[in-house]
């Protein structure tokens, strides 16, 4: 089970990682 | 086309007769990669052999990059490319006039290798029609397809690391194939995928390869 | 400040501020139901992650789809527009996350069946060579050039990739069929339970509005970036200009 949460939670952390990035860019840009 | 692509052929293989870096650099590496793939593996047992046609099709590909570097180098030199470009000649016929040099210097490659593969793995050599119908095939697609990456990467600083990434994923078909139609040809078995299956696929990539170079040739050679 | 498409500070507007709910939601649902669907027998817990994996590899089809659709509009003349240039970047960096999400869970979830992290079963092999294919990509784009030329050089490299993607498919299919009789399938046999086919399909709903989402995002900072190159170029050029005037 451990390694199931592993995957649900790579997967959020990756999303979520990059989805800050572009709107942080987003915003440093404008 | 056709006699553009002769001449520009004809130019490539005779600045690689006069200055022999395919012979005196490529060769050399290639069969230094056989010898350090029987230094990795244990050649006292069966793994060589029975890998033979892999560590032989690995060795290919990797001379083949040396060998489009070089091709695409020959253009990035003394304004070459701009002169290529104001001369009349038909890009398509360039792009197929350089990659018939690249396919001719494989060849020759894989024939040493072959000696190699055959004295130092102690392969019997079986099917050679077949062995020889896929190299061709495998060499016409991977000397199209270099020539193409060639060009796109040519005359950038990077060209020398972007390269092995654009083209190593592109031609990992062609290992696939090469290395299963040569298996099977020496082995002698057959199996649900025969090696007509892999020839056809091989040739596939190949008339990809050839007929986006010659439609597109021109366009990246504008760029370069 | 740059006001291209919004008065505000950051990239996003009404439709992508909708889309980004619409995304957020159809995430967490598909994290509840995924978590809490039932052990199998065949697979235990992993097949909890049939409500995230099908769902990555298809959005990552899709931002390759996109990257090589976008690429094609910019090479047609008559559709030619930096636009589609930088919609296939945007698409191609984004298919690199989904791309490597799809190998991390689908070698998590072969785990219990294949006891070990990765036997180059077909897909998951296809999915690793467009992982390379997409890298590459991006690293050609990141080469500095001319927009225009990058653009076609960009272009012309998305659309080779597109061509040898069924060729991948083949060699890999029947170079795995060798050894396995097929590739493996992920699909627990007694998953075909209503349960966990809703979860897949709220999964692809999710992954892909996510992937929709950070797309635009990412699309709408290249236009920026673009902007700011010629802001720069404008801007060098009138001070040449000036220099002129007063020499």
């Amino acid at each position: 089970m451990t390694y199931v949460w592993a995957g649900y939670g790579i997967t959020l952390a990756v999303l979520a990682a990059y989805a800050g990035w572009v709107v942080h860019r987003g915003r440093s840009l404008k | 086309m056709w006699r553009d692509a002769a001449l520009v052929a004809g130019k490539d293989l005779r600045i690689e007769l006069r200055s022999r870096v395919a012979l005196n650099q490529v060769a050399p590496f290639a069969v230094l990669v056989l010898v350090l793939f029987a230094f990795a593996l244990d050649p006292d047992r069966d793994v060589l052999v029975r890998a033979a046609a892999g560590l032989f099709w690995v060795a290919v590909l990797l001379s083949s990059l040396l060998a489009v570097q070089r091709s695409a180098a020959l253009e990035a030199n003394d304004g070459v490319a701009d002169s290529q470009r104001l001369s009349s000649l038909d890009p398509a016929g360039i792009f197929l006039g350089k990659a018939a040099a690249v396919a001719l210097q494989l060849a020759v490659l894989e024939v040493l290798l072959g000696v190699g593969v055959v004295v130092l793995y102690d392969v019997h050599l079986k099917g050679v029609l077949t062995l020889v119908a896929t190299a061709v095939a495998a060499t016409v697609g991977l000397a199209a397809a270099g020539t193409l990456y060639g060009v796109l990467a040519a005359g950038l600083r990077v060209r020398e690391t972007l390269l092995p990434l654009l083209l190593l994923p592109v031609v990992a078909p062609v290992l696939i194939a090469a290395t299963r139609a040569s298996e099977a040809a020496l082995t002698g078995l057959s199996l649900d995928v025969t090696p007509g299956d892999w020839l056809r696929l091989l040739a596939v990539f190949a008339v990809i390869y050839l007929a986006f170079g010659v439609v597109a040739y021109g366009a990246l050679m504008e760029d370069s | 400040m740059n006001t291209r498409n919004t008065g505000r500070r950051g990239t996003g507007t009404a439709v992508t501020m909708t889309l980004g709910i619409a995304a957020l939601a159809s995430l967490a649902a598909t994290y509840a139901v995924g978590l809490s669907l039932p052990r199998t027998y065949e697979q235990g817990d992993y097949s909890k992650l049939i409500a995230i994996h099908p769902g990555i590899a298809w959005a990552s089809y899709v931002a390759f789809g996109v990257t090589a659709l976008a690429s094609a509009l910019w090479l047609w003349p008559r559709t030619r527009s930096l636009a589609w240039d930088l919609l296939a970047g945007a698409s191609a960096e984004v298919g690199v996350l989904f791309t490597a999400l799809t190998l991390i869970t689908g070698s998590i979830w072969g785990r219990p069946t294949w006891g070990a992290w990765w036997v180059w079963d077909a897909r998951l092999t296809l999915s690793a060579l467009e992982l390379m294919l997409l890298l590459g990509y991006l690293a050609l784009r990141r080469v500095p050039a001319d927009s225009e030329v990058r653009a076609r050089r960009s272009a012309l490299a998305a659309l080779l990739a597109v061509l040898v993607v069924p060729v991948n498919h083949y060699a890999v299919q029947w170079w795995r069929t060798l050894h396995q009789g097929g590739s493996l399938s992920l699909t627990p046999k007694d998953a075909l339970d209503g349960k966990f086919i809703f979860a897949m399909v709220l999964g692809f709903l999710a992954m892909t509005l996510v992937y929709a989402w950070l797309t635009v995002h990412r699309f709408r900072v290249a236009q920026l970036e673009e902007d700011l190159v010629d802001d720069d170029l404008d801007a060098a050029l009138e001070a040449r200009r000036r220099e002129a005037v007063t020499a």
